[in-house]
């Protein structure tokens, strides 16, 4: 948006209020939209089936969908590809979510997860451990699969979308903030995804 | 005087701004309200491709060459079973091929990493049996050198063997639009 601040203040500097009050309501209802329009429309659902949460935020020409996933599951899947042991319970380790990313825009929109980061409840930031780091540690021990987690960096245009997996390092059912970068048509977007909580170990009981 | 004539005119400029902003702004918030499903929109390549060569096995451990498809217009279809939008769109890539397989236009789907036993299971769940051919890139070797980073992504690729359009994630092969960008490259 632009700065309209130097505007306004010096319409009131050298303005009548009959001259310089339908601007500056003006300028109030543009910065209002103009907010609106940048910060994220976060929504929760949860599975009535599974009691798992997922939450979907809505940005300028991105969305972002991030399903809760039990470790049990994701221990499964990747047994089911023969991972060694201590992979598949280092990835179970980490609360793991199933994530969508599309492009809501009609035009180029690029992400790299290497610029995503996600904040505690005591403020402490970490990065999130991205695909290639994931590939790199597997193939040292000796696992070729590489597909189910979020792709590092892409390159979408119109209708295009992914899904994989987002690993963070925190305990069950920790909450975090998630905050996430990407670029239409090489203007840079940031926004934070609040609110978000990592899965608990097992389903309880119901 | 030049102050006052200088501040109508940032006046103007203030306004029409606004109005754009406010415009975009509703757009923006209309386009949330719209959650796109599986859309139909393939991207074309400013310049075509040519699309690499491979040999892979089917179903049955016969060999295909992609080669051989030339003069054909082949919607090339990388997936796994695992693969949520992998499994919606596939319905809609059997309606497409059934409607338009034939001398110039086949679809390929190219499984990643699975083996007969477990894509043989799978299909037999389907509503729909996939008639088209379905490839094993059990090393994922192909999916590299078309530079696939995500499952599912989709080349429309031309008679001359060029990569002309793309789509990442899930779409409805059999959408109007994209019969109607096959049916040119048919034509060509």
């Amino acid at each position: 948006m632009p700065d309209y601040r130097h505007l306004i203040q010096y319409a009131v500097m050298n303005m009548h209020p009959i001259h310089y009050l339908p601007m500056l309501t003006l300028a109030l209802v543009l910065a209002m939209f103009s907010n609106s329009s940048n910060a994220a429309k976060i929504s929760a659902q949860k599975n009535e089936d599974s009691g798992l949460y997922s939450w979907v935020a809505e940005s300028e020409g991105f969305s972002i969908e991030l399903i809760q996933l039990l470790p049990d599951f994701i221990r499964a899947i990747y047994m089911s590809h023969d991972f060694p042991d201590a992979e598949v319970d280092e990835i179970a380790g980490y609360c793991v979510f199933g994530t969508i990313i599309k492009n809501t825009s009609q035009q180029q929109l690029d992400y790299d997860v290497a610029e995503w980061h996600y904040t505690d409840k005591h403020g402490k930031d970490y990065p999130v451990k991205t695909k290639s780091e994931w590939l790199e540690q597997w193939r040292k021990a000796g696992v070729t699969f590489s597909w189910t987690l979020l792709p590092d960096k892409g390159t979408f245009y119109e209708g295009d979308w992914q899904q994989g997996f987002t690993t963070v390092k925190l305990p069950r059912e920790s909450e975090f903030t998630l905050t996430y970068k990407w670029s239409i048509n090489g203007t840079e977007h940031t926004d934070t995804f609040e609110g978000l909580r990592c899965a608990p170990d097992q389903l309880s009981e119901k | 005087m030049h102050r006052t004539n200088y501040l109508k005119n940032k006046l103007s400029i203030l306004s029409l701004l606004a109005m754009v902003s406010s415009l975009l702004a509703l757009t923006a918030y209309a386009a949330w309200e719209v959650q796109p499903k599986l859309g139909h929109s393939l991207t074309p390549l400013p310049e075509p491709v040519p699309a690499p060569d491979f040999t892979l096995e089917d179903m049955d451990e016969e060999k295909h060459s992609f080669k051989d498809l030339r003069g054909k217009v082949v919607l090339l279809n990388f997936w796994a079973t695992w693969c949520p939008p992998c499994r919606r769109e596939m319905p809609s890539m059997e309606r497409l091929y059934q409607k338009l397989n034939g001398e110039s236009f086949t679809v390929i789907a190219v499984n990643q990493m699975e083996d007969g036993d477990h894509v043989f299971a799978y299909t037999g769940q389907l509503e729909v049996d996939p008639t088209f051919t379905i490839l094993f890139d059990k090393d994922s070797k192909v999916s590299k050198s078309y530079r696939v980073n995500g499952l599912p992504t989709t080349y429309l690729i031309d008679k001359q063997g060029n990569i002309r359009y793309r789509a990442i994630g899930g779409r409805e092969f059999d959408h109007p639009e994209v019969e109607k960008q096959i049916k040119q490259l048919m034509q060509e």
